[in-house]
């Protein structure tokens, strides 16, 4: 008996780490074929020979890059894009979430901005009202017409607030009891209690304004302004669509040398790295947070 | 109560304050917006002191294209020369690849704030420009302005150039040219015909049978030549046609060949017609579908993409396949790089009658359109004239210019003129070929070959035939000796029977239907070729769905527009 239960929970033990694995290398290998594309020549990539190995081992598409003085000023423009929008999110999300966590004896007017909120989370003013505002304002071509639209992500806000919320209130209270300000009390003790959730914040913030392309594609009127996925975007060319609208020879032999197949895999590794580089820093924040053990009920 | 007031007067300070912000900065807008978009109201004011004027373009730029060092597609040895010779001053409003400059117009459309001049992609949207008034009717500065040799070209396509861009009997827009892009060549491995000893084509004239395309596929499978893996006949693309008489990867070719013309628009005996739903394009239906069942044709057809497809040409699975003249120079090149031996024939598909069928190209490509604010339209045509007439004529514009030389010559990429469109004469294509073949049978020499592209062809293709194994020579080589060169002699044999095409503007339901027309195109077709669904009954039910679900009422739209 014992030895058959034993025997039943290897069996279960192995099925479920199959899965897994299963899983977890459907993941992997997609990344694992580009990687190996990347550094492969581009007539074994033509003819579909490589797998998760390069073959006939290259640099030449690296080389290319480095070479390539647009894409390092597109890297620096989403690099500085990533910063202005983190501080500007945080700045903004923190206080307008903490703020939001006050009961409506407290903050009279919370009801109205909460509805105000789940309202423009809902609805937009759609893309064309959007642009034509943003041209308005002077905003095109600079960097800030990537960052001020997005300025504060309400989802983000809601988020927050429900972690403010999940906080003891008699930290708060203690604080209060203590002499501090509201102000001292959001810095001092709501946000590093709150790290993991600010971090999960951040982490939203980065990555989406990293690998956001559809702003910098009609905000930014010149290829020197892109941002970096908008860069990528508009180097991956469909031949096919280029076929149809009638690119003369000379073109297509231009479009087809830059939009083979391993230049594409090395930019999209190349700028892969920053967010790969982010995610172990943010990570031990995201695992624990520092409610636990601050209140004895 | 106090504390409620103070809330209330919080309340509205806030609201005062965001009042104040807004308008601090619509006011700032005013300011800001003429620094940064400098030129956009003020661009067609002359500068007195030096007479020049201001000219802000829409530019469509092209990936990759390497400019000298410090040059910029607003600033290159093109840019400079039209600034000088034209005393104007061009700054561009925006730049952008492909899709991502249609985008743009129709930003600067939808904010009707367009650029004095700018490309555009459509006839459509020169429409839509017309109809909101955006634009400039160049009627008179084309007569007055124009050279001859300009005039000349335009005249080259019997007026369908001009019709195109003409509104109400104004010329609203300057065309580019787009000349015939010839059939859907049948491209077969020469290399493995001699192995096998396969004869085709005894006549020489270029012409093969749709029968000689099954015999060569079966043969090519049995043998394998390169001891391929999962060797295939004849792969298509899943679209299966297309629109463009040369569609690569397309099974255009056996539909000419049995007349049918699909996704394309036609007038027969007096009424227009749809050449997908057409009784001819069931026989060539049916002669997929038979290849499907005997194993000729892919088994994968439907699922196999495009760079499948190069990939099975590449690793010797295929030896096979259809597609424009020029596909050598950026696809089967890939066939060379794998297999230095590789080499191509080029084959035109023959209908019953030994006839080789083909429809005309729409005649225009690409439109240049001015504001209507700007002030001198005429720089528009006195651009044109200076790229597309000095430029490619005048030997002396050349020399003044040496740095706009070692552009022409070091073939920098055509996209960096102001102007991103071609203008050729209709017979260019002949014409340029003419000029090669004189240089490579020595009747001229490199140097009196009057373009640089077709200098530099013959240069390389030279170097290839006396076996240096140079990979571009191997590209012209095939494209131009073999790929133009069909057309030529299919031209000089008259064996071409042309059809020439109802090219309309979007109407109402094509805006609406069209796209959902295409799916069903293209599902049914694919369902018939892998035998899903039965050809005559299956090709009847389309023809059916297909009238129904808007395809009749386009067709009479169609008609409406052609009164």
């Amino acid at each position: 008996m014992v030895e058959n239960r034993s025997f039943h929970s290897r069996v279960r033990v192995t099925v479920i780490y199959g899965i897994v694995l299963l899983l977890g290398l459907s993941c992997l290998l997609p990344l694992l074929n580009i990687v190996a594309i990347s550094f492969s020549g581009s007539a074994a990539v033509s003819a579909n020979r490589v797998g998760v190995i390069p073959v006939d081992f290259t640099l030449t598409a690296y080389n290319k890059i480095l070479s390539d003085g647009q894409f390092w000023r597109s890297f620096v423009i989403s690099v500085i894009r990533v910063i202005l929008a983190l501080a500007l999110n945080l700045a903004v999300t923190v206080p307008m979430a903490y703020a939001m966590t006050k009961s409506k004896k407290e903050f009279r007017a919370r009801n109205i901005y909460m509805n105000l909120l789940i309202f423009a989370m809902l609805f937009n003013g759609g893309m064309i009202p959007t642009y034509i505002l943003v041209r308005n304002l002077g905003l095109l071509n600079s960097i800030w017409s990537l960052v001020l639209p997005g300025a504060l992500p309400i989802f983000n806000v809601i988020m927050l607030m429900n972690f403010f919320l999940g906080i003891p209130k008699s930290l708060e209270e203690a604080a209060l009891m203590d002499g501090a300000s509201p102000f001292q009390v959001l810095i001092k003790i709501m946000v590093p209690c709150a790290k993991p959730s600010i971090a999960t914040v951040s982490l939203f913030s980065i990555v989406g304004s990293w690998n956001d392309f559809f702003s910098g594609l009609i905000y930014m009127q010149k290829v020197e302004n892109y941002p970096i996925m908008t860069y990528i975007q508009s180097l991956n060319v469909d031949i096919q669509e280029l076929l149809k609208s009638g690119a003369s020879s000379s073109a297509l032999e231009n479009v087809t040398e830059l939009s083979n197949r391993n230049l594409n895999a090395a930019k999209i590794v190349v700028a892969v790295i920053p967010l790969l580089l982010i995610y172990p820093i943010l990570q031990k924040y995201l695992i624990t947070g520092m409610v636990m053990g601050s209140v004895k009920e | 109560m106090k504390r409620s007031f103070l809330t209330k007067l919080t309340g509205m300070a806030v609201a005062v304050s965001f009042l104040a912000a807004a308008t601090a900065c619509s006011s700032q807008d005013a300011s800001s917006n003429a620094d940064s978009q400098g030129n956009a109201p003020t661009s067609s004011e002359i500068d007195n002191e030096a007479g020049t004027i201001k000219v802000s373009m829409g530019r469509q730029t092209l990936q990759n294209v390497t400019f000298p060092d410090g040059d910029t597609y607003e600033d290159n040895a093109y840019i400079r020369m039209a600034e000088k010779k034209l005393n104007i001053d061009i700054t561009d409003e925006f730049e952008a690849n492909g899709d991502d400059y249609d985008r743009q117009v129709s930003l600067a459309l939808s904010a009707g704030d367009i650029p004095d001049m700018m490309k555009v992609g459509t006839l459509d949207e020169v429409q839509e420009l017309y109809e909101n008034d955006l634009i400039a009717d160049l009627t008179g500065v084309y007569e007055e302005y124009a050279s001859d040799y300009l005039k000349a070209v335009y005249d080259s396509y019997d007026g369908r150039a001009m019709d195109n861009v003409t509104f109400d009997g104004m010329m609203m827009a300057l065309p580019g040219t787009n000349t015939d892009s010839g059939p859907s060549i049948v491209w077969i491995r020469s290399d493995w015909m001699e192995q096998l000893g396969v004869k085709l084509d005894e006549d020489q004239d270029g012409c093969i049978t749709i029968e000689d395309v099954e015999t060569v596929a079966k043969e090519f499978m049995e043998k394998n030549p390169e001891n391929a893996e999962n060797v295939v006949g004849v792969a298509f693309a899943p679209w299966l046609t297309n629109g463009d008489p040369d569609g690569t990867f397309s099974m255009n070719s056996i539909a000419y060949a049995l007349g049918a013309f699909p996704k394309t628009w036609m007038e027969k005996d007096g009424k227009v017609t749809y050449g997908s739903t057409s009784e001819e394009m069931k026989q060539a239906l049916a002669v997929a579908s038979g290849w499907f069942q005997e194993g000729i044709l892919d088994p994968q057809v439907g699922t196999r993409t495009w760079d499948d497809i190069t990939a099975l040409l590449a690793n010797g699975q295929c030896g096979i396949t259809f597609g424009t003249w020029h596909i050598p120079d950026w696809l089967l090149n890939n066939v060379y790089a794998l297999n230095g031996n590789a080499t191509f024939e080029a084959y035109a598909l023959a209908d019953a009658n030994g006839k080789v069928n083909c429809k005309h190209n729409n005649a225009t490509a690409g439109y240049i359109v001015v504001s209507k604010d700007f002030e001198h339209p005429e720089t528009a045509i006195q651009i044109a004239n200076l790229f597309y007439d000095e430029l490619v004529n005048s030997k002396e514009l050349l020399e003044e210019y040496p740095e706009v030389a070692s552009y022409v010559a070091n073939g920098v990429d055509g996209s960096s003129r102001p102007f991103n469109i071609e203008v050729n004469s209709y017979t260019s294509l002949l014409d340029d070929y003419a000029d090669l073949e004189r240089c490579l049978s020595g009747e001229i020499t490199v140097e009196e070959v009057r373009t640089s592209e077709q200098r530099s062809n013959a240069t390389s293709i030279s170097a290839y035939l006396e076996g240096n194994g140079d990979a571009t020579g191997w590209s012209k080589y095939h494209s131009r000796s073999k790929g133009v060169e069909l057309i030529q002699s299919l031209t000089e044999n008259d064996l071409f029977s042309w059809l020439t095409p109802v090219f309309p503007q979007t109407t109402p339901t094509m805006e609406t239907n069209l796209a959902n027309l295409e799916k069903l195109e293209e599902e049914t077709f694919i369902k018939i070729v892998t035998g899903d669904i039965d050809v005559e009954s299956g090709f009847e039910q389309f023809v059916a769905d297909w009238n129904k679900q808007g395809g009749e009422q386009i067709l009479n739209e169609i008609a409406e527009q052609l009164q």
